[in-house]
This record gives structure tokens, sequence and C-alpha cells, in this order.
């Protein structure tokens, strides 16, 4: 099946966000779907937290619709979505083990408690975290604790799952090692994963499609399909050209000059 | 620190207690010598009126504390759900933090005609603030991101209360019952004098202390204070212990 050909599982049709009369997201019209990993690109304080806020139900949008699989979220019979969510900082309940973490989620999920016991396993073996299962997250370093927090985003069945920068708070090797290991993990999960970053490179590397979007309030200024075949190496040149094709098209919407970029250097 | 350290600790804290308090007796006539104090616990500790005794003010503090207890999360839940209740019931709260614990009993000693509900009623008053206090800080301060990560993964109110809210509020309740249950037994003794009990710790230390029976006080001082000691290291803290095994 092409990516065309795949249901849509997250589609935003004239999407706006404001607060009171200061605008956060300008209007954004996209459509995800299944399978696909879409990299979100914006400038801080464009409004993707806003952006974030509506697709994963936590606030209703002043303007637009959003839609997830066939249902339409925030009307009166809409249930929330079931969506799995890796934040910039794992947010794991500290008082709770990893394995009662999992399980928190999955009860919530309405999973049957007799699946627990093998999805926890397999799915901390597929992180390289199944020896921690036992363990308080406050014993485990920043990267073992951002893959339990992945953990349990994939654990649930989720029609989507939103990562709000989630490897900007750890070093470099192990955010490389988590990069390499998503991007296998969400293909053999046939994951559809809305990933937002600062980083254009990340991007690159990641998504399947990258939504670059305006400054604040948020457009999408392109919709930006990467052109290239998977698997990719974090070091290839051809990653390094397409970042450079993408900053140079994103100099003049988000105010970015070589001058500029040699002071901030 | 290791338990053996803590218990080094202890014994070095009574070893230190002996030769002040054989200063103390050599120098006054109002402290006894503690050799005769260990004499008398014997016997003191047989007599099942003792027991009894500290039973009935064990039963009053209990309630006391419980009926302050949750006095005090029916007005944190209050104070923190409505900004209008919250405002309004704050002032009642520190009028009531403020009180001197004496001229609670006496009033409500005074209305409850010295009834088993005017002592746990002296308790609960004066304990509840600290409770409300607690626990009002302890949800003001909670922790917005964990209640956003709750509401994603759409945790049921229960489950939140459970595994997100108590949890998170604990510390903050912990160090409100300690204050309350250090004040609890303090409020007790006093309202027991003052009421005119019968029964209780503080009716048996007034009557010592009424007929001079100096070494009849320092045994009912002794055993409150193990009483007190124990509730506090044998029993709060080790609940603390195991609720923040987690750290």
């Amino acid at each position: 099946m092409t990516q065309e050909t795949r249901p849509s599982i997250l589609k935003c049709e004239d999407l706006g966000v404001s607060y009171g009369a200061v605008p956060a997201v300008g209007r954004l019209d996209f459509d995800i779907r299944k399978g696909e990993f879409v990299a979100i690109l914006g400038p801080s304080g464009c409004g993707k937290s806003s952006m974030l806020n509506v697709i994963s139900g936590l606030r209703a949008p002043t303007r637009g619709r959003v839609h997830v699989k066939d249902q339409e979220l925030f009307t009166p019979a809409s249930k929330p979505p079931r969506l799995g969510y890796v934040f910039q900082s794992h947010r794991l309940l500290p008082w709770r083990t990893v394995r009662q973490n999992l399980e928190i989620a999955l009860a919530a999920s309405e999973v049957p408690r007799r699946d627990w016991e093998a999805r926890i396993d397999e799915i901390l073996s597929i992180l390289h975290i199944a020896q921690f299962k036992d363990a308080w997250p406050m014993r485990l370093s920043g990267g073992q604790r951002q893959r339990v927090s992945i953990a349990r985003a994939l654990l649930v069945d989720p029609a989507y799952i939103l990562m709000d920068e989630p490897l900007s708070t750890l070093d470099e090797v192990t955010a490389r090692s988590l990069r390499q290991e998503l991007t296998g993990i969400c293909q053999r999960t046939d994951a559809t994963v809305v990933f937002v970053t600062h980083s254009i490179r990340e991007a690159v590397y990641l998504a399947d499609r990258i939504l670059i979007l305006t400054r604040g309030p948020a457009e999408i200024f392109e919709d930006y399909t990467v052109p290239l075949e998977r698997p990719r190496d974090y070091d290839d040149a051809r990653i390094s050209e397409v970042e450079a094709d993408i900053v140079r098209r994103v100099q003049a919407p988000w105010g970015l000059s070589v001058e500029k970029e040699k002071a901030v250097a | 620190m290791t338990p053996l350290q803590k218990q080094g600790w202890a014994g070095l804290a009574l070893l230190l207690l002996i030769p002040a308090w054989v200063l103390a007796a050599s120098n006054t006539t109002f402290i006894e010598h503690p050799m005769i104090v260990v004499r008398e616990l014997p016997p003191f500790l047989a007599n099942p009126e003792t027991w009894s005794n500290i039973g009935i003010t064990l039963a009053r503090v209990a309630a006391g504390l419980a009926l302050g207890v949750v006095a005090g999360f029916v007005a944190a839940f209050v104070m923190t759900r409505s900004r209008f209740l919250g405002e309004v019931l704050g002032y009642y709260v520190t009028a009531a933090l403020r009180t001197p614990s004496a001229i609670a009993a006496i009033l409500a000693l005074a209305i409850f005609k010295g009834s088993e509900t005017g002592y746990a009623l002296v308790v609960a008053f004066i304990t509840f603030p600290y409770m409300a206090v607690g626990l009002r800080d302890g949800l003001a301060n909670a922790d917005r991101d964990l209640d956003e990560m709750s509401q994603v993964y759409h945790l049921g109110l229960l489950a939140q209360i459970r595994h997100v809210w108590a949890p998170y509020v604990a510390p903050f309740i912990f160090a409100a019952l300690r204050n309350a249950h250090a004040l609890a037994w303090k409020v007790i003794v006093v309202a027991e004098i003052f009421g005119a009990a019968k029964t209780g710790f503080g009716a048996k230390f007034e009557h010592a202390w009424s007929y001079m029976l100096m070494t009849e006080v320092h045994l009912w001082l002794l055993v409150f204070m193990v009483i007190v000691l124990f509730a506090e290291y044998g029993l709060i803290r080790q609940a603390e212990k195991f609720v923040f095994r987690w750290r």
C-alpha cells in the first residue's frame, strides 16, 4: 500500500488557536496517514505547543476541525483520542517503578490485565531496557527514562504518537542512539508519529515528511517530503544536502540571514 | 545514615541524658534521682491501671487526630477548589493556627463539660489547621506536567488521585502530620488537666503533682515520652520511609 492510499489518522482543517485576541496558531491544514513519520519544524514561539495541545486533545481549537481516524474531536459526542505522548522531559511518576508506570497507562487504556505482562516485556526488550523493569525512574539515566517514556507511548495501541522534542535534553551520543532506534521501532510497529523538533538535521534523518511552520502565529509554510530512502545514516552527506536545502527555504520566512547566523555563532 | 548509626545516635542521646538528670536531681527537690525512678518502673508498668489510663489518652489523641486530619483534608480540598472559599476559609485557618491551645482546651471543655467529645474536638481544632495548610500548599504546588500527562493518557479521577496527586502531596501531608501529632499530645494533656478529667495521662499526672508524688510524676512523664517517641519514630517515620522508598 502506498502512503497516499493509506487511511488518514490525523487531519486538521483550518485549525486556529487564539488566547483572547492574541493568535497563537494562524491556520493549519494537514493530513497525516497511517505509518507516517511527520516532523514539525518551526522557530521558537511559533505556536507549536498550542498546536500540540489541540492535537493531543488537551485543548479545543478556537477555529477549525480535528479528525482522528473517522471521528471529529471536540464535539459533544466525541471521545478523546487514544494516543501516546513522549514529552520533552520523561514525565514518569517517580514514585512508581518502570513496570508500574507502564501498567498505569495500560489500565487507563483498558487493555486486558492478562496481556499486560507480555506486552510490557516485549516493549521493554525492544527498547533494550528489560533489565530495568522493576527499577525506580530516579535510578535510571536520562536516556533510559526517555526510553521508558517511548515504551509507554507505544504500549497503549495509540492512534498516533506525539513527540515533543523528546531528545533535546539528552547528550548527543544518547540522542544519536535513540534516533537510530526510533526509526527502526516506528517502522517495525507501523506507528504514526508527529515529531516536533528544532533540529533540521534530526527532522531530515527521522521523517518521511516535514511540515515547516512560519513564525508565529503558525501556518504551514511548506509540506516537505524528505527525498531520501531508508535506512539513513545521520552523518550521510545527502542528509547535509537536504538540511542545507531546508535552511535555504526557511531563511526568509524565519527571518534568518547569514549575518544573524554569524552573530549567533 | 545506616540503621546501626541511627541506633548509635539514639543511644548517645540517652547516655547524655543520664548525667544531666543526676545533676538536676542532686540540685533540686522536685526531680527524683534516676535510680529511684528506674526501681519503681517495673511495679508501675505491672499495674493494669497504668495501661488503662495510657489507653484512654491514646484513644482521645487518636480520635482527635483522626478528626483533625479529616477536617484538614476537607478544608484544604475546599480551599483549593474555590477561590472565594479559599480566601474566606484561609482567615479562619490562620486564626485557628494562632489560637493558644490552652484557651481552646478550656473553651471546648467548658462547652462539652469534659466529655469525650470535648477532648476529641480540642485535639481536632488544634491539629486541623496544620493538615489544612500543609495539604493546601501541596495541592497548590502540584506538578502540572504530571497532571497533563495523566490527562493525555486518560487516567480516571481515582487513578489520578491514587497515582499522581496523593504521592505528590505525601511529603506535605507527612510534614503536617508530624506537627499535628506532636501538638495533639501536648494539647490532650493540657485538656485533661484543665478538664478535671478522672482518667487519662493528664489526670494521673495532675493527681501525682497535687500530692507531691514526685516519683509517680517522673514515671508518667517517662512513659509519656516513650509513647510519643515510639509514635514518631516507630510509626510515622516508618510509614514515611515506606511511602518514600522510591527516593
